[in-house]
């Protein structure tokens, strides 16, 4: 299998005040593309901050981190920036959509960034559109779809891009269970057909259940790491 | 959606301050076109006055005039050297006198001309309060400026005489009627000029050669220094006269006007402040209302560069319609201060460093006095979106997400 995470004793300490708080305290993890992994523990444990940092948007207080065996430690701002618009998609608890941009011109943007055609765009974004359900409402704003059409949205522009992994961070939160069990499989019909590699971070339940390895993180250090028959 | 799109989109999301803030960039781009024209109007008109009326772009005297200007210091043949010259030219006669009327006298200046020829260098002849300007073929007829008539009592068709030492040592005087009366043209000419033809003043100061003075102009593609240079190129050889540029004859007006330029700038500035407080505050808002979403922006791989770009668009599209509906609403204006001006009647006798107020002010309406308000307005919002932007650009995306 082909390695797409790799976490080496990563620490990140945050400064609040005179006070430092460690959120990750020497965290190891690795993650191989196509898997389907659930990324669980108590409020606080470091979920959070541990996708932050594989995503590029935060960095490590010191260890090692490489994304497909890139050093993010060693890459500047604008590098990164690359990075994440290329070969990272991010799913946000609150959805994160541009509200001035329609369901379609969001889930293009990346694209868009990349400089592809939009002949090009148009093909791929609306054949995404139409695996999450949402081809019909590709010209509606978010502030006229519901939280679930939002959500779905979203991982429409985590995926257009073709990235190396999605990091979803409590993707299913702000939905009802219907909707989540709805987001979930597109998310599952994505990982198995596109070969999506998808990373949660998530207390909800259903998504422990369905991923196919759960990773048990406690005060910033992995706790339990369980595989799972897909 | 390209970025422009995606501006305009978001300057629409707050409606009231965009159209808050497009409102007061529109009103002090609108204020200050018109105050731009105005001023820029009354130095070109005072600048015009004074090469029109007194001292015309270049003068030349015979060496020494200036500092002793006695009646014997001639340039010789005067009509000869305004030939060489080949700019429009003309030679007067000068000398210190004494005017008496009825009841008051009052020194005064005297001043001989060709009026035809004079007519090419002068304007002069247009700005009569009473009567007529001189003619050739009326003898003893002279104009005066319009405080000496004042001082001196008289209106057209009075009679004063004047009296001063002729050429040839004798007392010089006669009668002369009053042909017509100046408006306001300086104070110097005000209160001591007298117009006469050139044949009266050679008669009544026995001068039957030479000029004091002569007055040449250019034209708009001869710059002031060229002209100049050609009439010091038009001197005989070994023929001693001082050539001057009006800035050299007036370094005071001249050093006014172009201070008087540089105000204006200044006052831009001030203006331009509040309205950059305005968009500054304006952006600050919209960029910490949005800051999540720059962290998204960021977070999807929106460089800083773009989202620097983004805010900066954003504010340069709120300009851009500010311009629009400020040349709008000035151009108008503007073109009818331009043409009808402004009566400026009651300031009548009002002078600024000598030269004294037209009783219109007229304004002026140029690319000159629209591009100095439109480039100072587009460097204000550029200077007032800096700060917000840059902050937007260089924030971390986790850091901008996590913002309430």
């Amino acid at each position: 299998m082909e390695t797409i995470i790799e976490l080496e004793g990563v620490t990140k300490v945050y400064r609040q005040g005179a006070v430092e708080v460690e959120a990750l305290r020497g965290l190891d993890l690795v993650c191989e593309k196509g898997e389907f992994t659930a990324v669980c523990g108590p409020s606080g444990s470091g979920k959070t901050t541990a996708l932050n940092l594989i995503g590029a948007l935060d960095r490590i207080s010191s260890g090692a981190i490489r994304l497909e065996g890139r050093d993010l430690t060693r890459l500047g701002r604008r590098e990164l920036s690359g990075l994440r618009r290329d070969r990272i998609g991010f799913v946000f608890q609150a959805y994160n959509l541009i509200p001035v941009l329609t369901a379609y011109e969001n889930a293009e943007m990346v694209l868009a960034l990349q400089g592809v055609q939009a002949a090009k765009r148009r093909d791929k974004v609306m054949g995404i559109l139409r695996d999450v359900g949402l081809a019909e409402l590709a010209d509606r704003r978010p502030d006229q779809l519901s939280g679930g059409q939002q959500q779905r949205v979203a991982i429409a522009r985590a995926i257009a891009a073709d990235p190396a992994v999605v990091l979803a961070d409590e993707p299913t939160a702000n939905v009802d269970s219907e909707t989540a069990d709805r987001l979930l499989g597109i998310m599952e019909k994505l990982n198995r057909e596109r070969g999506v590699t998808f990373l949660f971070s998530t207390h909800d339940p259903r998504v422990m259940e369905r991923a196919r390895r759960l990773v048990r993180l406690v005060d910033g250090r992995v706790a339990g790491d369980e595989r799972r028959q897909g | 959606m390209s970025i422009c799109g995606m501006a305009w989109r978001n300057i629409w999301r707050s409606k009231r301050r965009s159209v808050v803030t497009i409102a007061a960039m529109t009103f002090a781009l609108f204020l200050l076109v018109l105050y731009s024209g105005m001023i820029e109007g009354y130095l070109d008109g005072m600048e015009r006055d004074v090469l029109d009326l007194e001292v015309g772009d270049v003068q030349v005297f015979a060496q020494g005039y200036r500092d002793d200007p006695s009646i014997y210091r001639c340039i010789d043949r005067p009509d000869e050297l305004c030939e060489r010259i080949g700019l429009p030219a003309s030679a007067r006669l000068l000398a210190g006198g004494l005017a008496a009327a009825e009841h008051s006298s009052a020194g005064v200046m005297l001043r001989g001309l060709d009026s035809a020829r004079d007519a090419a260098v002068s304007r002069i002849s247009e700005r009569l309060q009473a009567g007529r300007w001189l003619d050739p073929a009326a003898a003893r007829e002279v104009v005066i400026g319009r405080r000496l008539a004042k001082n001196l009592g008289v209106g057209p068709g009075a009679e004063i005489v004047l009296l001063s030492q002729a050429a040839d040592g004798s007392l010089a005087n006669d009668l002369f009627t009053v042909r017509g009366v100046l408006m306001g043209i300086s104070d110097l000419t005000d209160r001591r000029a007298v117009y006469m033809n050139e044949a009266d003043f050679r008669e009544l100061m026995v001068l039957p050669r030479g000029a004091h003075q002569i007055i040449v102009r250019r034209s708009e593609e001869i710059s002031l220094e060229e002209a100049a240079r050609r009439v010091r190129a038009a001197r005989a050889q070994g023929v001693a006269l001082e050539v001057l540029s009006w800035r050299e004859l007036m370094p005071t007006i001249a050093s006014m006007l172009d201070s008087a330029r540089a105000v204006i700038y200044v006052i831009f500035f001030v203006v331009y402040i509040a309205v950059g407080i305005l968009i500054l505050n304006a952006m600050l808002m919209a960029v910490f209302e949005r800051i999540r979403e720059f962290g998204v922006l960021k977070a999807i791989g929106v460089g800083p560069g773009r989202v620097f770009g983004l805010i900066l668009v954003e504010s340069a599209m709120q300009a851009a319609v500010a311009i629009v509906l400020g040349l709008a609403l000035a151009t108008p204006a503007a073109w009818y201060l331009a043409e009808y001006g402004i009566d400026v009647g009651t300031l009548g006798g009002l002078s600024v460093v000598g030269v004294a107020m037209r009783p219109v002010w007229f304004g002026s309406y140029s690319p000159e006095t629209v591009a100095g308000p439109v480039l100072t307005l587009l460097l204000m919002v550029g200077l007032a979106v800096l700060y917000p932007g840059l902050k937007a650009a260089w924030i971390r995306p986790v850091q901008a997400m996590r913002h309430q």
